[in-house]
């Protein structure tokens, strides 16, 4: 992806630990510019943490980094003017209206007044809501509050943008309203956009993303290299016996994973006649039997559980 | 010049919420008006004069620094507001250093406090608390740069080690009220017992509240004259006030306390 021109970002082996526990544990990424790359895994997986490393908030305890061309380290504001972070929580003041927010987001920045109000309405049209540039944030919905926080982190036209979980606990209209206008970012500014979420349908329109799990980088690729990596289809039974499912399904397709009643298989070959074979075997203790495609959850379900401990398909 | 930014920024958003705050405008002109009318005349009526000046026109400088110690404290002590209810994660992903932070947060209280204290002088004009022979303006001058800048050094330090809004009543009972009551403001400290007399002179708000005597009562003579010299006045609240500062700059951007920050501030963990 980054071949040739300098990555926007650049992490070599970041380590960040806290105490005796290790939040990022040599973790690397190369991601070049104008590249929408997604940060993939569970809570606590250090998501988080890596981010605020990039954004120069938090100290690496080792390993390096480099962010729109400048060492996250020896050069903190200059990394600090060339990004925007959208953090997980608001970073805005409820007691302001949105113009005033924008303003002083915007002057942080030293852009003038004249040149916040046409950028900030600007954006504003994008997401739809130009007519509550004078509103209080207080009087803004969820969604529109995200977006104004999304827009105050883009004002000054960054070209490295961070967003920590930009669509954490919004409705699904909200969501892709936002993801609309992400797009629309993208578009106007070809920013370079890394993304932290748990959304995993949201991270099939990623150019690349990257699976960590205890501060390790697990996977990496195109979401659909990713989810080929699966295998062809998902086979995912339910059983009030599921650890008896288990068991006797194993000679047959390998380890499987257990979520709740349902066990869910990877199975590598198109044929699948030899399934309808095994549902009959099965009989009652398989209550229902499903056969469908991957998906970018399935790889998350798998990286969540620890490819080590379930082994890979046959 | 490019710190001019924030300057410009956290002074806009001050001024905006101060002008949305016009109750905690008057309450600042109204509190030391209460002190001096109210606790004046009472406690006037028990300490008496000196020589030609009434007990309430001791108090004229007293609360004079009062109103600038209450004003630069809440204002810097939005630091901590500005942590806990994420604004401040504006300021510290903004490109500048994390202690300019710290200084514009400062600069920003004291302004504060001399808008407040300019509010009040008119004010004691008007009611003839000022004795206009009396007025040293050069000294005025003097004390109005530096005692706003100490009273938000006070105040930036305690922002500085307080995590939580919580802790507000602490402060005020534990910095604010001491700093106050043990400054020379209500009564000389020359008269209080020892380990007391030993606390006000390490207080350096006690050297504010003695540099704005000289300003407005330089004449009293005998208990109500001011302590000390200008400038040892001077002196410790220059030095108080680098010192407060550093520290708190130090401290925010420090290592340990920073992350804590970054945490408190992204809700992790």
């Amino acid at each position: 992806m980054s071949s040739g021109a300098t990555p926007a970002i650049e992490a070599q082996a970041l380590v960040r630990r806290y105490g005796d526990t290790l939040a990022v544990d040599g973790l690397s990424l190369s991601i070049g510019e104008g590249e929408f790359f997604g940060l993939l895994g569970p809570n606590g997986s250090g998501k988080t943490t890596t981010i605020h490393m990039l954004a120069t908030l938090v100290r690496a305890s080792g390993g390096s980094a480099r962010v729109a061309g400048f060492d996250v380290a020896s050069a903190p504001v200059k990394v600090r003017g060339q990004i925007g972070l959208v953090f997980q929580e608001s970073a805005l003041d409820r007691t302001l209206s949105v113009a005033e927010n924008l303003r002083f987001a915007g002057m942080l920045y030293g852009l003038s007044r004249m040149e916040i109000e046409r950028r900030g309405k600007a954006l504003l049209d994008l997401f739809g809501i130009a007519d509550r540039f004078d509103a209080s944030v207080g009087s803004l919905s969820g969604g529109q509050r995200r977006a104004l926080d999304i827009i105050r982190g883009v004002i000054h036209e960054p070209r490295v943008l961070f967003l920590d979980e930009p669509t954490i606990g919004l409705d699904i209209p909200i969501r892709r309203r936002i993801w609309r206008f992400i797009d629309g970012l993208r578009q106007r500014n070809r920013m370079t956009v890394l993304l932290t979420t748990h959304y995993l349908e949201e991270a099939d329109a990623c150019d690349r993303v990257a699976f960590i799990r205890k501060g390790k980088m697990v996977s990496q690729g195109t979401p659909r290299a990713l989810v080929e990596g699966m295998g062809r289809h998902i086979v995912e039974f339910e059983s009030e016996r599921i650890d008896d499912l288990l068991t006797r399904v194993r000679p047959v397709l390998g380890n499987g994973l257990k979520e709740g009643p349902t066990a869910l298989f990877r199975y590598p070959h198109e044929d699948t006649i030899a399934l309808a074979k095994l549902q009959d075997e099965l009989g009652p203790l398989a209550s229902a039997m499903r056969i469908r495609r991957p998906n970018l959850n399935d790889v998350f379900l798998w990286v969540h559980s620890g490819t080590q401990v379930l082994g890979a398909p046959g | 010049m490019s710190m001019l930014r924030p300057i410009t920024a956290v002074l806009y958003r001050e001024v905006l919420k101060l002008g949305r705050q016009r109750t905690r405008l008057i309450a600042s002109m109204v509190r030391p008006l209460i002190w001096l009318l109210v606790i004046g005349s009472g406690f006037g009526t028990v300490l008496g004069g000196a020589g030609e000046l009434s007990y309430q026109q001791f108090l004229a400088p007293g609360v004079l620094g009062m109103t600038m110690l209450f004003a630069a404290m809440l204002s810097a002590l939005t630091m901590v507001y500005d942590k806990e209810s994420g604004v401040m994660r504006m300021l510290v992903i903004a490109p500048f250093a994390h202690f300019w932070i710290v200084i514009v947060k400062t600069l920003s209280a004291a302004l504060t406090a001399l808008l407040q204290a300019l509010m009040l002088l008119v004010l004691l004009a008007l009611l003839g608390y000022l004795h206009p022979g009396s007025v040293r303006i050069g000294v005025l001058l003097t004390a109005l740069m530096l005692v706003p800048f100490a009273c938000a050094g006070i105040g930036m330090l305690a922002a500085a080690f307080t995590k939580t809004l919580d802790n507000f009543a602490a402060i005020m009972n534990f910095v604010i009220f001491p700093v106050f009551f043990l400054s020379g403001s209500l009564y000389p400290i020359t008269q209080l017992p020892a380990w007391l007399k030993a606390i006000a002179m390490v207080n350096p708000y006690t050297y504010g509240v003695d540099l704005l005597k000289h300003a407005l009562i330089a004449h009293a003579g005998g208990r109500f004259a001011p302590e000390f010299s200008t400038m040892l006045d001077v002196f410790v609240l220059a030095g108080f006030t680098i010192t407060a500062v550093t520290i708190a700059c130090v401290r925010f951007s420090g290592e340990t306390a920073f992350d804590s920050v970054i945490r408190v501030l992204t809700g992790k963990r």
